[in-house]
């Protein structure tokens, strides 16, 4: 047993530098203000910056392999999580949920056509699932396409895109076959610069705009930009849904323990530091040994997925177990700072400019996106223990 | 990376389930709790055998590991005992069985640690009057005469004392600790069994009145020999209560398919499912916890003291509140003398009071995190 990660040899030393000097070299400086979580730049002038800084990546040579037709070097490949990471400005423009699913089953056509222009931000992508009457229900959704000539025709609305103000291509579903339920949904790439495609910023409870409402009023799309088959729909998203929620349970989990601490310290109650009460110490114990084991979860999944041994609980258990305690921790973070907790970004009696503020209430998007935690507790139960379905009222 | 257990650690956890169901299945043990005879010295000699009390003996003193992680094979093996609600001193005997491989003199490696290998001899440790791993709990009091030490006092919630030949004992002397092998019998040494919560294990309050051992039976350290066996006694504990909140954790998602009431099976209902999907998250938790915390102490990884608070935080809480779910998810049938279940409520509640509660190993998590964390800003 082991939980360790091979050391990248010293002869790699050039290569971070020379990735380090470039992303100094060539990282924008934006107006728009950096928060927790995935948020989407609310200036075009932003985003038009963030297309040069990855293009200039991309043909320098620096591309991650979800990206790429062929893999890395695995040691390049993790200087190059790491340096991107620590940029601390975005990489990924758009929503890249499409990749997983163009490699399973789109043509050789499509994958060429989008997958590098994707990696290089030529092509932002947004998804196209949710619908205000379809959310944790996602197969009842409603939105049509139907066939005409060598083109679908698309009526209907979409919600919760992220990235849709900003996006080139959608990945949409959409019902195209005469069936109710999974079997009539098919996966579509949409040019959303198609005529009758119409996109509304939506402002979220964060006072942000990171998702969007999208509406289709007979919109053409191309019958070659069918993903898998017509009816394939929800095999197609399944699987790279399933990404996603691998891809949100693998956040950090130590430091913002250490920030919490310095919080405590800072803080007081009771007349002393907050780091001296007994409640408040029982509390950062416990969110630290979660935290901690958040991190041997994703060691146990991680190793699961290597011996061939996943089971369909693990993604969902992971994205609950990071989503609550990323939530609790926020929650912690706000009563830590008593009365000066109401206090948000923008005035001076803010803390950290209001980041824990904004993360407690960007929270929600982490327990309700990706598959809400309801949705992830009946596929643990039905998919990986085995209990019966939940009957349902029709389709 | 590869975080789990291998093909020999996997192995061993067949022969050992192979074993107990055969040898000393829930059945077994239900008997002998009525019997009030717990203890079987035949079955933990031949459980030494398959090498219960050998994994952190070197094999030069007739120990041996299935492989070069004998903490993690030891995990292995007390996964399986504490899903069987094993009665016996795993917890105790590799704990002294530690100690003295690392703080031992040389006549008392010789003298002990074959016989212990060999399950001849069953161990228990004297931690304090209170049971809580703390300096002002220890009511032994150990004084020097000529070359002797004489031990007065009282060690309380002791597993297994009844049924040991020799017991660690953690004794204060003067600012000082010292931790002595006291044989049993002894002249002056006397334990009362306690009747008590856990039905499935015996513990006992340990007196010493006048207790002379001489002065070469003291370990060779003070409190570090304390939180060494500490650390060691959290990791053992936390993988029974994983095996036992495994077994526990399948007999419930098993009777909730199985149940039928409103013409489906109450598996089916929202209200039941997601509180499984919940139990499965807790018990995935606890395991990586101790899979860790075992992990770091064998190989003495940077974050080991962390990996063992963490354990110590969360498995045993998280174990009685699964117990207490599956006890209530089973409904009526659970709460019957016959049905298992109380019994694994009773071995969680006493888990979570021994070697540090909780609320204990949250604290000193803590104490870990902030000095980790530099003043002025993270």
């Amino acid at each position: 047993m082991d939980v360790n990660v091979p050391p990248i040899p010293q002869t790699y030393d050039a290569y971070r530098r020379a990735l380090r000097d470039f992303i100094a070299e060539h990282k924008p400086a934006l107006e728009w203000k950096q928060r927790t979580g995935l948020r989407v730049p609310d200036r075009a002038r932003d985003v038009e910056l963030l297309r040069t800084y990855v293009r200039a990546l991309y043909d320098a040579g620096y591309v991650l392999d979800r990206f790429s037709a062929h893999s890395g070097d695995p040691h390049e490949q993790r200087i190059l999580e790491q340096e991107l990471g620590a940029a601390g400005v975005p990489h990924v423009l758009g929503n890249p949920l499409v990749s997983g699913a163009l490699r399973h089953f789109g043509t050789d056509q499509q994958r060429a056509a989008h997958l590098p222009p994707m990696a290089r931000g030529d092509h932002i992508w947004t998804q196209l699932f949710s619908e205000p009457d379809a959310g944790s229900d996602l197969t009842s959704l409603q939105t049509r396409a139907t066939r005409d000539g060598d083109d679908y025709v698309v009526v209907g609305q979409k919600v919760w895109s992220t990235w849709a103000q900003w996006s080139d291509y959608g990945y949409l579903l959409a019902r195209s076959e005469p069936v109710e339920g999974p079997a009539g949904i098919t996966a579509f790439i949409l040019d959303m610069r198609s005529p009758g495609v119409d996109v509304r910023p939506l402002r979220e409870m964060t006072g942000t705009t990171d998702f969007n409402e999208v509406f289709f009023d007979e919109v053409r799309i191309p019958v070659a930009n069918v993903i898998g088959a017509p009816g394939e729909g929800w095999r197609v998203a399944g699987a790279s849904l399933a990404e996603e929620r691998s891809a949100v349970g693998g956040g950090g989990g130590a430091d913002p323990l250490q920030r919490l601490v310095d919080l405590a310290r800072q803080h007081r109650r009771r007349g002393q530091p907050a780091i001296r009460d007994g409640a408040v110490r029982q509390q950062l114990g416990d969110l630290a040994a979660r935290a901690r084991i958040q991190r041997h979860l994703g060691q146990t999944v991680a190793t699961r997925a290597a011996r061939g041994q996943m089971t369909a609980a693990d993604a969902p258990l992971t994205k609950i177990w990071f989503s609550e305690l990323n939530l609790e921790m926020a929650e912690a973070a706000l009563a830590l700072q008593g009365a000066r907790s109401m206090a948000v970004e923008g005035d001076e009696l803010s803390v950290d400019d209001g980041r824990w503020q904004d993360a407690f209430l960007y929270a929600r998007a982490w327990t309700i996106a990706g598959g809400s935690n309801e949705i992830m507790r009946n596929l643990i139960a039905e998919r990986g223990l085995g209990l019966p379905r939940e009957p349902r009222g029709s389709w | 990376m590869d975080f789990g257990f291998g093909d020999e650690q996997e192995l061993l956890r067949e022969t050992t389930r192979r074993f107990l169901g055969e040898h000393q299945p829930i059945a077994a043990v239900r008997h002998s709790m009525e019997e009030r005879d717990l203890f079987d010295a035949g079955i933990w000699r031949r459980g030494a055998e398959l090498g219960w009390t050998a994994m952190l003996i070197p094999a030069e003193h007739e120990g041996g590991s299935v492989t070069d992680q004998p903490l993690v094979d030891l995990v292995a093996l007390a996964e399986e005992l504490g899903r069987a609600l094993n009665p016996g001193p795993l917890v105790p005997c590799n704990v002294v069985a530690d100690a003295i491989a690392r703080f031992g003199t040389e006549a008392q490696v010789k003298e002990h640690l074959p016989r212990i290998a060999r399950g001849d001899v069953a161990c228990a440790w004297c931690l304090s009057g209170d049971g809580t791993p703390e300096r002002g709990a220890v009511e032994v009091s150990a004084t020097r005469v000529g070359d002797h030490w004489r031990l007065d006092g009282v060690a309380r919630y002791v597993h297994a004392a009844q049924d040991a030949a020799l017991l660690l004992v953690v004794a204060a002397h003067g600012e000082g600790t010292v931790n002595l092998l006291v044989p049993r019998p002894s002249a002056g040494l006397s334990e009362r069994g306690l009747t008590g919560l856990d039905l499935t294990r015996r513990f006992a309050e340990v007196r010493f009145d006048a207790v002379v051992v001489p002065h070469g039976d003291a370990l060779d350290g003070g409190w570090d020999v304390v939180e060494r066996s500490l650390a060691v006694a959290t990791v053992l504990q936390a993988a029974e209560s994983v095996g036992a909140a495994d077994l526990v954790f399948e007999s419930t998602v098993d009777y909730a398919k199985k149940r039928v009431q409103f013409g489906r099976a109450i598996g089916s209902f929202q209200a039941i499912k997601h509180r499984l999907a919940d139990l499965l998250i807790d018990l995935e938790g606890m395991r990586a916890a101790a899979h860790y915390a075992a992990l770091a102490l064998n190989d003495s990884l940077p974050d080991a003291a962390e990996a063992v608070a963490t354990a110590g935080a969360y498995v045993e809480d998280t174990f009685a509140h699964l117990c207490g779910e599956a006890l209530q998810l089973h409904g009526g049938i659970g709460f019957t003398w016959e049905h298992d279940m109380h019994l694994f409520v009773r071995r969680a509640k006493v888990n979570q009071v021994l070697y540090g509660d909780g609320t204990w190993h949250r604290e000193r998590l803590v104490e870990l995190t902030e000095a980790a964390t530099p003043a002025g800003g993270a």
